[in-house]
């Protein structure tokens, strides 16, 4: 170990940081559900699954939008406050942004805020329209996120270019195949099939039907490439000791984080099968006490197969090179040895921007409450790895959460 | 805004038909991208150097939809990541072996700088590799 690096709050302690709530309305394609509505109803579900109305929330937390500069601007500009009617007595609104692992380092904040003191009740929202969105206007929108303009624009690069780019280097690196690449999606499919608000719940899907698809960068095809969609859903945190104070008996908390800024653009990026994750593992398990073998569930950023495979080998829970062949044995899978985006993930529920992070996210913590429908709950459910990473996979961001008792 | 003269000076290089690599007169270590003070050593004493034009070639794809605005009629073309032995790696466009043909190349492959004309690096200020071989 290169370094020891421990958070300062342990299971038990009054400040410890817990989450008690979420909340989440459908993913896909609504373009009458307006961006407001959307995030009403999920602060307002999660502040009821945390058995809280809005006056409790002292600190809101903002993951951002991508789809329009002004719904991004009432986000900043605490609309939210006053739609929930806390304008005058919340304290502080103000939104974190790191892309696709904004929700983890969201947490980060929550929980440095929630332990120091600077906050009781934090609630996190997020919205996204993706799926109502131009088009065009998102993929040109997205040619100029992660990439420097005056060097990289001119090449025509984009988001499906940067993800086809690490699948053919982890292709090469791994040995792995077409089919096995594939399957990750297949396994995805599997739970978004078992979740009432993915994009996909009632599409199957097969390797088949996915390399039979059109090829859009080559090596990827066009069912590989995650399905902009619209969802919102949101958390509640607060600190054991007032958790214990509202008589919930049980809550969910920060084991351990770690991560890794490994680029910004992905040609600066050493080896693209690789990327942050081993550092970014190295930290977390270092703070959480426990290992991969230990976890009960996987909540790791998936807007491309490749991302997911390297991020499962870099944490610990695949060998190297054995991340998608792990996909391919049903590992992952419903009934598998480690459930895996037990919501379908960004492939299967739909990528719904900054919030596809959250999403699994989300997922992980309703996992560890026992509060995911019967179909999909993993019985027994104490740890989760959660994995998120953002712009051009320019980080690797890692939360370890588990079950806690708060007495009562 | 002006077009920075890190910038200018680049392109200024792809359009006679070298590939520069900005080099630290301090440290003497290679920066690529080009920046504004060396990340090594802090320096804005910088300036350039004219690359080898030798590669590897770390990973690439071939883009055949989805291109950004502006890039439509140059569907479909290829672009990789390539690593220099001056220690520094950038992000260029790959030239077809055939017509829209880039089936011959393979991760870690050689490859090598290819000079353009100066026309079209006026239209696309990116650098552009072939295979060796
Ligand atoms: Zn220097």
């Amino acid at each position: 170990m290169t370094e020891n690096w421990q958070l300062h709050v342990d299971a038990g302690q009054e400040n410890d940081p817990v989450f008690v709530g979420v909340g989440e309305i459908p993913t896909g394609k609504f373009p009458d559900r307006s961006f407001i509505e959307g995030l009403t109803s999920v602060a307002v579900m999660a502040l009821r699954d945390a058995g809280m109305v809005p006056r409790d929330i002292d600190t809101i937390l903002l993951i951002p939008c991508l789809h329009s500069g002004a719904d991004q601007a009432d986000l900043v500009f605490s609309r939210m406050a006053e739609e929930l009617g806390i304008h005058g007595s919340c304290k502080s609104s103000f939104m974190v942004h790191s892309g696709g692992s904004t929700s983890d380092n969201a947490v980060r904040a929550a929980h440095g805020l929630i332990a120091t003191g600077h906050a009781k009740n934090v609630l996190v929202l997020q919205c996204e329209r993706w799926g109502s969105a131009d088009l065009n206007e998102m993929i040109t929108m997205l040619s100029k996120n992660g990439i420097p303009g005056e060097w990289e624009l001119p090449t025509g690069i984009q988001f499906n270019a940067i993800g086809a780019m690490i699948m053919r280097r982890y292709m090469h690196a791994s040995g792995s195949t077409a089919e096995e690449l594939a399957s990750v999606c297949v396994t995805l499919r599997k739970w978004a099939n078992l979740n009432e608000n993915a994009m996909f719940y009632t599409k199957p899907l097969t390797v088949e039907q996915i390399l039979a698809s059109r090829m859009v960068a080559d090596p990827l095809h066009s069912f590989e490439c995650p399905p902009m969609a619209d969802g919102a859903c949101a958390f509640v945190m607060t600190s054991a000791g007032v958790a214990k104070k509202r008589g919930i008996s049980s809550g969910v908390r920060v084991a351990g984080s770690g991560g890794c800024v490994s680029h910004y653009c992905l040609s600066q990026e050493s080896d693209q099968a690789v990327l942050g994750w081993p550092l970014a593992a190295e930290r977390a398990w270092n703070q959480s006490g426990w290992g991969p073998k230990d976890a009960d569930i996987g909540e790791i950023y998936d807007s491309y197969a490749a991302v997911t495979a390297i991020a499962l080998e870099g944490i610990g829970v695949a060998e190297k090179g054995e991340g998608a062949r792990w996909f391919a044995a049903g590992h992952g899978d419903p009934g598998g040895k480690l459930p895996m985006n037990t919501n379908g993930g960004l492939l299967s529920a739909g990528h719904t921007g900054v919030g596809g992070g959250t999403a699994l996210l989300v997922e992980g913590i309703r996992q560890l409450l026992h509060r995911a429908p019967a179909k999909r709950q993993v019985e027994g459910c104490e740890r989760a790895i959660i994995g998120g990473t953002g712009g051009s996979y320019m980080d690797a961001q890692i939360l370890l959460l588990e079950r806690t008792k708060l007495g009562a | 805004m002006k077009t920075p003269v890190i910038v200018s000076d680049f392109r200024a290089g792809l359009a006679g038909g070298d590939l520069l690599i900005q080099n630290c007169h301090d440290c003497g270590k290679p920066n690529m991208w080009p920046r504004y003070a060396c990340p090594h050593c802090q320096s804005d004493n910088l300036g350039w150097v004219k690359s080898s034009g030798k590669a590897v070639l770390h990973s690439f794809c071939v883009l055949r939809q989805g291109a950004p605005e502006g890039f439509e009629g140059d569907l479909p073309y290829a672009i990789g990541v390539v690593k220099l032995p001056e220690g520094v790696q950038l992000l260029v466009r790959l030239e077809a072996t055939g017509e829209n043909d880039w089936s011959a190349y393979g991760c870690d492959d050689e490859v090598e700088f290819v000079a353009v004309d100066p026309g079209e690096i006026e239209r696309r200020p990116c650098a552009t590799f072939r295979r060796v071989g």
